[in-house]
């Protein structure tokens, strides 16, 4: 009885991975595909990943994502880990008001996010581009930044710090021997966390996007839009599989499941 | 000259004394114990030495130095910490050498200080482990070692054993004084351990509300408890409320609400309203006898309600007029008392003890 | 200095730079939202822009808004509702049936769909479920004679989109507070003589429940808001309150009508939000 259960459970795991899946392996398998219809039978072709080469708008946003992505993990992890020790070591009158800051990007549909920015940057003058696509990534990132970074200091508390201070370190001494190799991975686990939101953040950059200059989501998004062709597939494989690289990467510095 | 002095400290919390004018002095090499239950004030006693609370008013001298406007890191302090606060990123070797370190101290000194301190707690050969890779008794015994590698005029020990298991607890104690006695540091600990404070300490000051109830050596305050919280907290006590009602041959009479009498030989003034605690071991119980106390041996009579039987002794709780008193019998006869068994329980005058209520 | 004014300093330095990056991009942006969704255009190169009320009204009077604010809230519940039917029982199998290693294994495999492009992900579908497209394949390879059925470009399909970007939400909530529960919890409720089905209903449930609801409202909230699914898997068909509010900005240039349209989605949000605060409250404590 209870080998059929879990007989039974295994399976139900197996037909959700599936269905989770079925998109991206359809998706690898075309991109080496031949037909451009994706035509069965299959027939193994590097076709795509040619043309895709070649594909200078496709690449060009592509640079794009990753400049931003790489800007954004940046600045969102040294501002929300600031902002975490700010929350974890200090109680002050404005807290509430900068956590509640921090909710909207969480809580509120990105549609309105997106286009709130759009209204308040073409009106302010700040305008669209990559500048303020970088505005918006950072203020979205930045909550998961100081989430991940604060759960970290959390779990090991100020006993670390006392205990340094005691021995006879300053604050500066106590900070970079003792706070910050602690903080170390969660910070690199809210970076790479960040990276991957900014990489793969469409609405925001949708809006904020002006003419003729894109990231990679918004650039799919107007393939898509106009007419699909193979080489979003290649492109989309090699992302996924660097994006997968990555999420271990978080996986592995975040201790993900639990101690190891 | 005293290591560490304590004048009229006081630290509120809102409205809530945590320390109210709290004075004691603390001698050169003492073993010294803040013993009381949570939220007596005892850490917060400890945290004030070592920086962490600033406190609202009074002084607080390290070798005869005020400390108030000395940053933690300056006080010269070691402390160990109740989860021992092991830096885990940094081995056990970085770990003890890290207060050194951050003195700037050359290298090789380190490492032989390093040595030095992990042959003292006995972990010689282990210099290369991570703290989490040991077990809780050997991350007891590097924490000590952290704290004492600076040779600090005074060390700190917040509940030190008190993660630790029952059997370990016990060989740490012994070990944790052998070393404080090879050392000859100045040590402070917080507990809320009885045992843990009469095994460790020297002397002990008994905490409550904010307050120090007593200070001496664990024999003055266990034998002669100044109060009835001290008289309790510290071992078990039995108490007895009366009237005194009167003085003759060095006894005090203290009549009990029930009529019966006890003696004592504290003095106290006719007509005044005591509390006397007796502590369970002191009390002799037998058969019952009907004539009236006489003499040293204040004698009550009670029926034996409860019997719980310890291995090396047997605590019965005996109703003996309108209270309950707890008696230990030592397990030394086949000498047994039943439930609802009529019994005396006799003791010397001596061992009644007046405390303030 | 004194201690007050380095603390002061400290703060200041440390999370200033968040405040002040959050006011103008969050806190402006949502402010000026508002503003503009009561005036009859954005005021910018020299346009007069009046007072009015008309994009709030024609919501309520014009029968497209509403019916389209309604659709978008019941594609929200009903994919809220498959996702919690499908993804809890994977929860509770992940948290209490499979142990160790593999359970590792497993949750890592359910997360990592999340870091790929969920348009790609989407368009997939489109491979999926056309009529010539594998689904389709696949049921006629088994049953040839099976009506040929075309799934793309219907509600369904956008059902599945959506299912799929955000079960793994679900599924991972739902472990973290069904994984949490104590063992002995159950095995206490089994002492005392409850059965299975006791001890799902009155213990695992309701413990379990923080999650569910901590899921339902991450998955609530961003499929309300979608535009990009339904535009690729409903084609026209599919017209949302999001849909809607999109074209406002991208295509009719209608901003404030666009902003008021955002600020009833809102609206809608906190409203869910409020309904399930006191659960919220309870369970899910905001450091």
């Amino acid at each position: 009885m209870k080998k059929t259960t879990s007989a039974l459970s295994g399976l139900y795991l197996i037909l959700i991975l599936f269905f989770l899946y079925i998109p991206i392996i359809i998706m690898m398998i075309m991109s080496f595909n031949r037909s451009e219809l994706y035509l069965l039978p299959f027939e193994f072709d590097l076709v795509w990943y040619e043309q895709l080469a070649q594909n200078g708008q496709l690449l060009g946003a592509a640079r794009n994502s990753i400049l931003i992505a790489l800007v954004n993990a940046v600045l969102a992890t040294t501002l929300g880990t600031m902002t975490a020790l700010c929350f974890a070591r200090y109680e002050f009158r404005g807290k509430r008001v900068l956590q509640g800051l921090l909710l909207p990007t969480l809580t509120m549909p990105w549609l309105i996010t997106g286009t709130a920015m759009l209204l308040f940057f073409f009106w302010s003058g700040i305008g669209r581009g990559l500048h303020s696509i970088l505005l918006g990534h950072v203020a979205l990132s930045l909550p998961y930044v100081v989430i991940i970074v604060g759960a970290r200091l959390r779990s090991f508390g100020v006993s670390m710090e006392e205990a340094a201070a005691t021995l006879g370190a300053n604050a500066w001494q106590t900070f970079w021997r003792v706070t910050a190799p602690l903080m170390a991975p969660g910070i690199v686990a809210a970076a790479l966390f960040a990276f991957a939101i900014s990489f793969d953040q469409f609405v925001i950059s949708y809006f904020l996007a002006p003419v003729g200059t894109s990231t990679l989501p918004v650039q799919i998004y107007s393939a898509i839009r106009k007419g699909f062709t193979p080489e979003i597939n290649a492109i989309s494989t090699i992302i996924i599989l660097a994006s997968m690289i990555l999420m271990i990467g978080f996986a592995y510095f975040s201790k993900f499941g639990g101690e190891r | 000259m005293s290591a560490v002095g304590i004048s009229n400290v006081a630290k509120y919390y809102g409205r809530l004394a945590a320390l109210a004018d709290v004075s004691l002095t603390i001698q050169d090499g003492e073993f010294f114990g803040l013993l009381g239950p949570s939220g007596g004030g005892k850490t917060t006693l400890l945290r004030s030495i070592a920086g962490f609370v600033e406190p609202d008013r009074g002084e607080i001298t390290i070798a005869g130095k005020t400390v108030s406007n000395i940053p933690i890191n300056k006080r010269d302090i070691g402390m160990m910490f109740q989860n021992y606060a092991l830096f885990p990123h940094l081995t056990v070797a970085e770990n003890i050498g890290f207060g050194l370190s951050v003195r700037h101290r050359p290298k090789s000194e380190i490492a032989e200080r390093v040595r030095h301190l992990l042959e003292l707690v006995r972990l010689s050969g282990f210099e290369a482990r991570k703290p989490k890779q040991m077990s809780g008794g050997q991350q007891q015994r590097i924490a000590l070692a952290r704290a004492l590698s600076t040779n600090p005029k005074v060390l700190l020990l917040d509940e030190p054993l008190g993660a630790l298991d029952k059997k370990l607890r016990e060989e740490m104690q012994f070990e944790l004084k052998q070393i404080q006695r090879e050392v000859g540091i100045t040590t402070v600990f917080v507990t809320h351990d009885q045992e843990e404070a009469l095994t460790l300490s020297d002397r002990i000051a008994i905490m409550n509300k904010g307050g120090v109830e007593q200070i001496g050596s664990p024999r003055e305050i266990y034998e002669r408890p100044r109060t009835a919280f001290a008289a309790s907290f510290l071992g078990t006590a039995n108490f007895f409320e009366g009237v005194v009602s009167g003085r003759s041959d060095g006894l005090t009479r203290i009549e009990l609400p029930d009529g019966q009498a006890i003696f004592t030989t504290d003095e106290a003034p006719a007509g005044a309203k005591v509390t006397a605690a007796v502590r369970p071991e002191k009390l002799l119980a037998g058969p019952p006898r009907p004539e009236a106390p006489q003499g040293r041996i204040n004698t009550i009579q009670g029926r034996v309600t409860a019997e719980v039987f310890t291995g090396n002794s047997v605590t019965y709780k005996v109703d003996a007029g309108d209270r309950t008193v707890t008696v230990f019998v030592q397990n030394r006869t086949d000498e047994r008392f039943g439930p609802n068994q009529a019994i005396a329980l006799t003791w010397e005058a001596f061992h009644t003890i007046l405390v303030a209520a | 200095m004194t201690s007050s004014a380095r603390r002061l300093r400290a703060i200041l330095g440390l999370s200033g730079p968040t405040a002040l990056w959050l006011v103008v991009t969050v806190a402006l942006p949502l402010a000026a939202m508002l503003v503009f969704s009561f005036l009859t255009v954005v005021p910018m190169g020299g346009r007069e822009a009046a007072f009015t009320l008309k994009h709030y009204t024609d919501f309520f009077t014009r029968p497209l808004y509403l019916t389209n604010a309604w659709r978008s809230v019941r594609l929200g519940l009903e994919v809220t509702f498959f996702c919690a039917l499908v993804g809890y029982p994977a929860a509770y199998v992940l948290a209490r049936t499979i142990k160790g290693r593999w359970r590792e294994a497993l949750l890592l495999l359910v997360v990592l769909p999340f870091w790929s492009n969920s348009l790609v992900r989407t368009f997939s579908w489109t491979m999926v479920l056309n009529d010539n497209g594998l689904l389709a394949r696949a049921v006629h390879g088994v049953l040839p004679f099976a009506p040929s059925f075309d799934l793309l470009y219907t509600y369904p399909a956008i059902v599945i989109g959506l299912m799929q970007a955000y079960l793994p939400y679900m599924i991972l909530t739902c472990y973290i507070s069904l994984q949490a529960i104590d063992d002995s919890l159950s095995e206490a409720a089994y002492s005392l003589g409850a059965s299975r089905f006791d001890v799902f209903r009155r213990v695992i449930l309701p413990l379990s429940l923080p999650g569910l609801v901590a899921g339902s409202i991450l998955i609530f909230v961003p499929v309300l808001g979608a535009f990009m699914e339904p535009r690729i898997l409903g084609g026209q068909q599919a017209i949302m309150l999001g849909t809607l509010i999109e074209s406002q900005f991208t295509a009719s240039f209608n901003w404030p009508l666009g902003a008021a349209l955002g600020f009833i989605m809102l609206v809608i949000v906190l409203l869910i939000m409020g309904l399930f605060y006191p659960v919220l409250k309870k369970h899910i404590s905001v450091d």
